[in-house]
C-alpha cells in the first residue's frame, strides 16, 4: 500500500513540460468545442427492457446538455439505471429510444473511453500493454504510443509497474491502470462508471485527488456515475440527481468550488458539507423509494 | 482479485520460512517428490521378482528389462521406432490441435457457430476413437496417414471442448473492454478470446496429447510395420516379454516427457497465471 502515495509525490516534477505538450492540443479542441457549445446532448434517451414479466423501464426520457471541459457527475441510487444510461453513452448498449450527439473535434480521436466498475483490466497483458490497448486498436505509430503510454504511467506512478501483470497489483493500482488506459487513448470524452466503488476508503480518497490532477492536464468533459454524494460534490462541476425505477433526472445542482481541488481540505469546508445535505435531501426520498419497490 | 492477492501474501510468508529450513522451494521439493516415487515402486518390484513373489515369465524383473532396453538401443531397432512414433504423434498433434484451437476460439465467440458445431461434437465425441481405427484404415490405407489421423482425432476433441469453455469463461467485461476501445473481431480474437481462454487451452493440449500417445500405440498394432505399437505388438507374437516392457515403459516415459515439457510451456506461455506460486 505504501506505493500508493508515490503517484501524488512525484507528480509536480513532469508536470510544466507534459502541460506544454499536451496543452496546446487539448486548447485547440476545446476552442472548437466551444465555439460550437454542448459537447454532449442527450435528447429524450429511454431504454427499455422486455422480459416474461413485462416491460422494465431502466432509463425514462433522460435529457443532457454537457458543455465541453465539463465535469458532470450523476449519483442515483444502485438500480437507477444510471449504468445502463452510461452503457448506452458509450456504446455497450442498443437505445430504445431517444438521441446522443457527441460533438467531434479532431476527427482522428475515438468518441469516448470508459473507466469500468471493478476489475477490468486485461489480467494476460502487463501493466504497459494494457494501457497501450486503446492506442495499438486503432494502429497509432509505436513511437506515439511510446510517449502516450509513458506519460500517463508516469501520471498515474506506474512506472516502476509497467512489465507487472495485474494479480501482482493492488486493487488500487489496478484501477490507475485503467485510468491511465483511459486518458492515454485521448477520446473526445471520458465516461466513468463507479470506478472507485470496489476501493477502501483511502485509496478511493487517494485516487479521487490523482483522478482530479491528471484531469486538470487536459480538462476533457467527463461524464461520471456514482451512487455516493461525497464523491458527486468532490468531484464534479454539475450533478444530475436521478430517481429509481424508471430512472429519470430529478434535478441538476451545480457544485460552485473551484479548481484545482484538494479533496481533503474541500470536505472540510462548511459549504461542502451544506451541499453534500442538500442532495441528500432529494436523493433520499429516492432511496426510499427504491427500497420499497424492491420489497 | 483483492482476497486472492491477501491469500497468496499469507501463503507466501511460511514458504519463505521453509525454503531456509530445508535449502528446497516447495516447487522443486515436487519435483524431487515426483521422481523418487517411480524409483521406489521399481525397486519394490525388483525385490518381489528376486524372492519369486512375482512369476517372472509375466513380470521380468525391471533389471532385465533394462538389459532388453540397452540391446534394442544397439542395435537401433528401438530409436527407431520411437521416433517414427514421435513424428507421427507431431503431425497428427498439429493436423488436430490446430483447427481445434481455431474452431474452439470461434464456437467461443458466435453463438450461432456454437449453436451449429456443439450437437456434432456432443455426438461424436463419446464414439470410442479405437472403434473408428477400421473406417480409418479404409479410408487412407496402411501408410502414414491412417497413423496421423488417428492422432489428429484424439487431439482434436480434448482442445476443442476446453477452448470452447475457456472463451465462455472470460468475463464479460473484457469483452466491453475491447468493444469500448475500438478492437476488430481480429483484435478481439487475437487480444481477449485467444489469450483469456489459454489457460483451459493448455489443459486441452495436455489431455490431447495423452489420447494421442493412446491412439498412436493402438493405430500401429494394426496396421504397421515400425513406430512403439508395433514393436509390442510383434513382441507378443514372439513372446519377447521384455520387449513388449520396454515398449510400454518408452511410451510411460513419453507421456512423462510431455507433460514436464507442457508443464514448463505453460509457465513460459502464460506468465500471469503460473507465476503466482514462484
Amino acid at each position: 500500500m505504501s506505493n500508493d502515495t508515490t503517484p501524488q509525490q512525484d507528480g509536480n516534477a513532469t508536470r510544466s513540460r507534459e502541460a506544454r505538450v499536451r496543452g496546446s492540443r487539448a486548447m485547440q479542441n476545446q476552442d472548437l468545442d466551444s465555439a460550437s457549445g454542448s459537447k454532449i446532448r442527450v435528447k429524450g434517451l429511454t431504454k427499455q427492457f422486455t422480459s416474461k414479466g413485462g416491460t422494465f423501464v431502466a432509463v425514462d426520457d433522460v435529457s443532457l446538455d454537457i458543455p465541453a471541459g465539463r465535469f458532470f457527475m450523476i449519483v442515483g441510487p444502485s438500480g437507477c439505471g444510471k449504468t445502463t444510461l452510461l452503457r448506452m453513452l458509450a456504446g455497450l448498449e442498443t437505445r430504445t429510444s431517444g438521441s446522443i450527439e457527441i460533438t467531434r473535434g479532431d476527427t482522428g480521436r475515438p468518441v469516448n473511453s470508459m473507466i469500468f466498475q471493478g476489475d477490468s483490466i486485461f489480467p494476460w497483458m502487463t501493466v504497459w500493454d494494457n494501457a497501450a490497448y486503446g492506442l495499438r486498436m486503432r494502429g497509432v505509430p509505436k513511437a506515439d504510443i511510446k510517449e502516450t503510454v509513458g506519460h500517463y504511467l508516469d501520471r498515474t506512478g506506474l512506472s516502476k509497474f509497467a512489465g507487472s501483470y495485474p494479480h501482482q497489483l493492488s486493487g488500487g493500482m489496478r484501477q490507475r491502470v485503467s485510468i491511465a488506459r483511459a486518458f492515454a487513448n485521448d477520446p473526445e470524452i471520458l465516461l466513468m462508471d463507479e470506478p472507485f466503488s470496489a476501493l477502501d476508503e483511502q485509496n478511493k480518497t487517494l485516487l479521487q485527488q490523482e483522478l482530479l490532477r491528471i484531469w486538470d492536464e487536459t480538462k476533457k468533459t467527463v461524464l461520471f456515475i456514482t451512487h455516493s454524494v461525497d464523491e458527486a460534490v468532490t468531484m464534479g462541476d454539475q450533478i444530475m440527481v436521478m430517481t429509481a425505477q424508471p430512472g429519470r433526472a430529478k434535478v441538476l445542482i451545480d457544485v460552485p468550488f473551484e479548481r484545482p481541488r484538494h479533496v481533503l481540505e474541500l470536505r472540510a469546508r462548511p459549504e461542502y458539507g451544506e451541499l453534500v445535505y442538500q442532495i441528500w435531501d432529494s436523493l433520499r426520498e429516492e432511496v426510499q423509494r427504491a427500497q420499497r419497490v424492491e420489497e | 482479485m483483492e482476497t486472492r492477492a491477501k491469500t497468496s501474501s499469507k501463503e507466501a510468508a511460511p514458504t519463505a520460512a521453509k525454503v531456509e529450513k530445508w535449502g528446497l522451494s516447495r516447487r522443486s521439493k515436487d519435483r524431487i517428490i515426483a521422481v523418487m516415487s517411480p524409483i521406489v515402486l521399481l525397486i519394490l518390484w525388483e525385490v518381489t521378482v528376486r524372492v519369486g513373489l512375482l512369476d517372472a515369465r509375466f513380470f521380468p524383473a525391471p533389471t532385465s528389462i533394462a538389459s532388453t532396453f540397452v540391446s534394442l538401443l544397439q542395435t537401433g531397432e528401438l530409436v527407431f521406432n520411437t521416433w517414427v512414433s514421435l513424428q507421427r504423434l507431431f503431425f497428427g498433434f498439429l493436423l488436430g490441435g490446430i483447427p481445434a484451437l481455431a474452431l474452439g476460439v470461434v464456437m467461443g465467440l458466435s453463438r450461432p457457430v456454437r449453436a451449429a458445431v456443439d450437437p456434432l461434437i456432443s455426438a461424436t465425441y463419446p464414439i470410442p476413437k479405437s472403434a473408428i481405427l477400421p473406417l480409418i484404415l479404409l479410408i487412407f490405407g496402411l501408410g502414414e496417414a491412417s497413423k496421423i489421423v488417428m492422432v489428429a482425432i484424439g487431439v482434436f476433441f480434448p482442445v476443442v471442448i476446453n477452448t470452447v469453455a475457456g472463451v465462455l469463461e472470460i468475463d464479460k467485461i473484457y469483452h466491453d473492454v475491447g468493444k469500448n476501445y475500438g478492437a476488430s473481431r481480429w483484435q478481439v480474437f487475437r487480444t481477449v478470446a485467444l489469450p483469456g481462454a489459454m489457460p483451459l487451452i493448455m489443459t486441452g493440449v495436455k489431455l490431447g496429447v495423452g489420447m494421442g500417445l493412446i491412439l498412436i500405440a493402438i493405430a500401429e498394432m494394426v496396421g504397421a510395420k515400425s513406430g512403439l505399437g508395433f514393436m509390442i505388438w510383434n513382441a507378443w507374437q514372439t513372446f519377447a516379454v521384455e520387449t513388449m516392457y520396454v515398449g510400454l515403459v518408452v511410451i510411460a516415459v513419453l507421456g512423462f516427457l510431455f507433460s514436464l515439457l507442457l508443464n514448463e510451456l505453460e509457465r513460459f506461455i502464460i506468465p500471469w497465471k503460473s507465476d503466482q506460486q514462484g
